[in-house]
């Protein structure tokens, strides 16, 4: 049994994958998701399974729907947690999109940091993942190490790259200077605190690199000696075999990073000054502008509107990705529309 | 590594180009991993400076004495022993009621027929869809409401109700293990909970210590949660400790550093006693999200 | 299935034990009493540095000897922390008893019921011990929310050695805003395009842009008397004046100073990088603390011309018992004992603070001796320039629509006029 299971880990698909299901809600069920289940069902045993889900499901609507829905509520009020909830209406949205210059900084600095940040993630871990997938002697350590940073996270963390980012006595522009070029002040300028975490996100690339090796092991070696055959370089191969073959999980850590970068908060929170949002507001995040509103002047009907803007931004843009996605992934073996 | 053997000349060349190819990774590798592991290189030898020769410019690479002092003295600037345990004790509560629900949930959704059920994992699947900030100002005004602020309550809870990516990894690993077993056992009269607790469990262990490590953490590295929920000082994490004391003093690299290494430390030696569970837990989920 | 129920239940159980045990830590504290029946007292503070907490806790522990029936218990809040975390208190329900606010912004509290009325708690004859000037920001509709605690004010301190090196007379400080910058160029040492010392910078210290702004206005706050002064011709020429600072001295060479001295243990004024610095007289514990042998003088805060004035602006800081604390009765004897002659004294004493009890701060005075005396007398002197500009009732958040507006300014993303006349239009806006 457990001899089974390892098999399965070690990349190639589970069973569930070949399974079709009508694709209809398409993109969220098969492709993307995998979710389908054996189809010839057993006996119905609905309390038992509701039993079995029910912390799951109390979660969802106490911690989940029901604050989601009480947030929406709360975005049409100037509630203030201690005195006061009257019914704006619309205000909230109209200040947030009129009135809040710092409104619009902070979306700016969220949308920098995604369109840099996803894309430099995603090649860099590709990258390493086809580096790390060569039968080389020593391979195993070097995995190791090219994961570990990305177990490491938290405050301490983010006080080591202030130390190393630091102007004059700072690691990276000794490094820099090495090779003849004057680092820039980092997190004291306002044109490079982005790109200074940027270059910190790339430290942790190692955690989606294990995504792309898991799969890369599970490309058919088959392929390749075909391509050797017809003389391709290894140029070739990757564009033309590799690349194909990891879309879906391209596509699935674009995803879901995209989602996860448009939370920064912590980073900045910490590496600025008293959580500040840094020089000339170029590190407010949307979301500690959005954590200002709410527990430093505790007008939670503001970030309530602010926090659904948020929300439903992210879903079309995770519509808009899982629609786009259809054309550029490739899927083995499927019908591929 | 089938090769065209009727050609010897296409063979060797081949080979030579292997090797060559194979060096250049591995000058890749090399480099690449110096450039990872020097910050960790970089936090230790500051945490042994002093804050003299923190300042001096260029920057040393080897402290010229080592302080280890700085360790003993960074302790006792707070009480990061009382900020351990607590951390410790978060960590460990919400690890065993992550490892506990999370599979519990996953055998419901996994092994279990009933009404909805594929809706309601759709519902699984996008909740992680929605940003935890949204839900966060509610959330803090509903545990504020019910008086938790200043306990764990608000830390700990939440993982009780499960959470949508550690349901699905260990449900698709659950998919794998044969109904046959589960049906065989139904036939015997053993109830849900006997099957989930006697078989699944230990069927699943690999996957179970995957989701124990991750939420392990998560916990110890999390900022959010104690920054919003806690005042006192007594009831600190490590993280939102090591926040303060960076604001209450003047920054002293020397003792930022030495207790980032401490902090750090059990991370790290967690990874390198499971790092076979780090690196092939996640591809449970790589294999089937593909 | 009734063993799959039962053990349900039996998880459910364990699951609320755990739940009643969790709570319980954080809770218990805030209702009980000692073991000899003494009232607890909840008292948070952000004075958490080596230099305030030492003082701080001393004076509570003086408090819990002096009388048997209330023990104070002193929590430490980070300052940017503290009063975030005292309104989620408030709105849960669970507040401290006592707690150091910004006494600029008593009213705002009153207003929005995150404060105690304390006209019945507090004794009548307190009001007579203290400044009126400090009084007066803690009435609310004539009720006092608060007791003010300590007030500062501005100091220019200079650097002697400095300025003898420069060919200045060091017994003379400039006192226009001319004569500091031309003070400055001298002061500043330079090493090809870098700086190893500036002599100046306008926004290093603790008087902000919006500070020179009122200096140069009169003293004129932003909002004065419910109406808007942010776009008047003296605060643009101001705002500029700093603009022009930023100019001279360089975008890159300012970062690289504020990112060595965020990342340096000590001040850089104490490590003579800087020559001139305007801090709150409480500074000078740095000084003294560094245990460097600095030969420095006091000023008070240069006018923008002869005669413009040299004003100066304050902040305070007062003790307030949170809406809904548990001990009201309590906490008001510790407050109190906090605004006597003795504690107050006490802390001018440690901190050079200008304390609200008039008494101890005319007694500290005349306990102090040489140099500690010259900057505790420079900060008393300071006082009549000294404006606290209370935040007005109809505009509570008017700093986070101005401060965008007067950062972007300075780094030059716009001119002074603009930013000005963005920064009135924005906080027209707000008015409630």
């Amino acid at each position: 049994m457990q001899q089974s299971i390892m098999e399965e880990k070690t990349g190639t698909a589970p069973k569930t994958t070949e399974k079709k299901k009508p694709a209809k809600s398409a993109v969220s069920s098969r492709r993307f998701w995998q979710i389908t289940s054996k189809s010839k069902a057993g006996k119905m045993d609905n309390l038992s399974g509701y039993l079995f889900i029910s912390p799951w499901l109390i979660g969802l609507l106490f911690l989940t729907a029901g604050p989601l829905l009480f947030s929406l509520y709360v975005s049409f009020t100037d509630y203030n947690i201690t005195s006061q909830m009257n019914f704006v209406g619309l205000d909230n949205y109209k200040r947030m999109f009129t009135m809040d210059d710092l409104f619009w900084t902070s979306l700016w600095n969220t949308l920098y940091f995604v369109l840099f940040s996803i894309p430099l993630t995603t090649a860099g871990a590709v990258f390493i993942a086809v580096l790390l997938n060569q039968k080389i002697k020593g391979m195993k350590f070097f995995r190791t190490i090219y994961y570990l940073p990305a177990v490491l996270s938290g405050v301490a963390v983010y006080f080591l790259w202030m130390q190393m980012l630091s102007p004059s006595t700072g690691l990276v522009n000794t490094v820099l200077g090495w090779v003849g070029i004057e680092g820039p002040s980092w997190l004291f300028d306002p044109a490079w605190t982005k790109p200074a975490l940027i270059f910190m996100k790339l430290w942790s690339v190692g955690g989606g690199m294990l995504l792309y090796l898991a799969r890369l092991q599970s490309i058919s070696t088959a392929l390749y000696e075909a391509a050797d055959l017809d003389g391709a370089n290894s140029i070739h191969k990757f564009f033309y075999i590799t690349l194909p073959m990891i879309t879906p999980i391209i596509f699935f850590d674009v995803i879901t990073s995209t989602i996860y970068a448009f939370q920064i908060f912590q980073e900045a929170y910490v590496m600025t000054e008293n959580g500040d949002g840094g020089p000339g507001n170029s590190l407010l995040f949307y979301n500690l502008h959005m954590w200002k509103n709410a527990f430093e002047m505790f007008d939670m009907g503001y970030a309530s509107s602010m926090a659904w803007f948020l929300f439903v931004f992210i879903m079309i843009l995770t519509v808009f990705n899982l629609k786009i996605g259809k054309k550029w992934v490739y899927y083995e073996g499927g019908d591929n529309k | 590594m089938i090769k065209a053997e009727s050609d010897l000349k296409f063979h060797q060349t081949k080979s030579f180009q292997e090797r060559t190819k194979k060096t250049i990774t591995l000058a890749f590798l090399l480099l690449g991993s110096i450039l990872l592991l020097m910050p960790l290189w970089w936090m230790i030898s500051t945490s042994l400076k002093s804050p003299e020769e923190i300042m001096q410019h260029p920057p040393t690479f080897i402290p010229e004495s080592f302080r280890f002092s700085n360790y003993i003295e960074a302790w006792q600037t707070g009480p990061f022993a009382r900020w351990g345990l607590n951390t410790l004790f978060i960590a460990i509560v919400t690890t065993i009621g992550s490892v506990l629900v999370n599979s519990y949930v996953a055998y419901g959704f996994a092994k279990i027929h009933f009404k909805g059920r594929n809706t309601l994992f759709v519902i699984v699947l996008a909740t992680m869809l929605i940003p935890s900030f949204v839900t966060l100002v509610p959330q803090y005004m509903l545990f504020s409401k019910l008086g938790w602020v200043n306990t764990y309550l608000p830390l700990i809870i939440p993982a009780f109700a499960g959470s949508a990516f550690y349901i699905f990894l260990l449900r698709q690993f659950m998919m794998t293990i044969p109904d046959e077993y589960i049906e065989a056992a139904r036939m015997d009269g053993a109830s849900h909970l006997r099957i989930w607790w006697h078989i699944m469990l230990p069927l699943t262990k690999p996957a179970l210590i995957t989701v124990a490590l991750f939420s392990f953490n998560a916990a110890w590295n999390d900022l959010l949660s104690p920054l919003l929920y806690l005042n006192d000082e007594n009831l600190y994490t490590l993280q939102l400790g090591l926040q303060t004391f960076k604001g209450s003093v003047q920054v002293q690299w020397h003792y930022l550093m030495s207790m980032s290494v401490m902090i750090l430390l059990p991370t790290v030696i967690l990874f390198f006693f499971f790092q076979r569970y780090f690196m092939e837990g996640t591809n449970v989920s790589s294999g089937t999200k593909g | 299935m009734k063993r799959n129920v039962k053990l349900s239940f039996i998880l459910l159980l364990a699951f609320s034990l755990l739940l009643s045990a969790c709570s319980g830590g954080g809770k218990k504290e805030a209702n009980a009493t000692t073991k000899d029946g003494k009232v607890i007292i909840d008292f948070w503070s952000f004075w958490g540095s080596e230099t305030r907490r030492p003082v701080i806790e001393k004076i509570v522990d003086d408090f819990n000897k002096s009388q048997d029936e209330i023990e104070v218990k002193h929590t430490f809040v980070p300052w940017g922390d503290i009063w975030t975390k005292n309104l989620a208190a408030v709105a849960a329900g669970n507040p401290a008893d006592v707690i150091v606010n910004d006494l600029a912004s008593v009213a705002h509290r009153a207003d929005n019921q995150q404060a105690e009325d304390l006209s019945k708690l507090i004794s009548k004859d307190l009001q007579s011990n203290l400044y009126p000037h400090l009084w007066e920001p803690v009435l609310y509709k004539d009720k006092p929310y608060a007791v003010p605690f300590t007030s500062d004010t501005r100091v220019l301190f200079y650097n002697k050695e400095a300025f003898k090196e420069a060919g200045l007379d060091p017994e003379k400080p400039p006192t226009t805003w001319a004569e500091l910058e031309e003070y400055a160029k001298k002061l500043d040492v330079k090493k090809g395009k870098k700086y190893d010392r500036i002599g100046f910078y306008p926004l290093w210290g603790s008087f902000g842009a919006g500070s020179w702004m009122s200096n140069a206005d009169g003293g004129k706050g932003f909002i004065e008397d419910g109406k808007l002064a942010v776009n008047t011709p003296k605060k643009a020429e101001a705002l500029e004046w700093v603009q022009g600072w930023n100019k001279r001295i360089g975008d890159k060479n300012v970062q690289a100073f504020e990112a060595e001295f965020s990342s340096g243990q000590t001040n850089p004024f104490v490590t003579e990088k800087v020559a001139m610095w305007i801090d709150i007289a409480g500074f000078y514990t740095q000084i003294r603390d560094s245990g460097k042998e600095m030969e420095i003088g006091v000023a008070p805060i240069p006018e923008q011309e002869t005669g413009s004035g040299h004003w100066n602006e304050g902040g305070g800081f007062a003790l307030e018992i949170p809406k809904g604390s548990k001990h009201p009765k309590e906490a008001a004897k510790f407050i109190e004992y906090m605004a006597s002659e003795q504690a107050q004294k006490y802390w001018a004493l440690k901190n050079y603070d200008n304390v609200a009890n008039v008494k101890a701060a005319e007694s500290a005075a005349t306990e102090m001796k040489d140099i500690e005396k010259t900057v505790y007398d420079q900060a008393l002197a300071n006082l009549k320039d000294t404006k606290l500009h209370t935040v007005p009732l109809e505009y509570p958040d008017y700093k986070t629509r101005l401060d965008p507006q007067l950062e972007a300014a300075i780094i030059g993303k716009m001119s002074a006029k603009e930013a000005l006349e963005k920064a009135e239009k924005d906080i027209e806006e707000l008015k409630k």
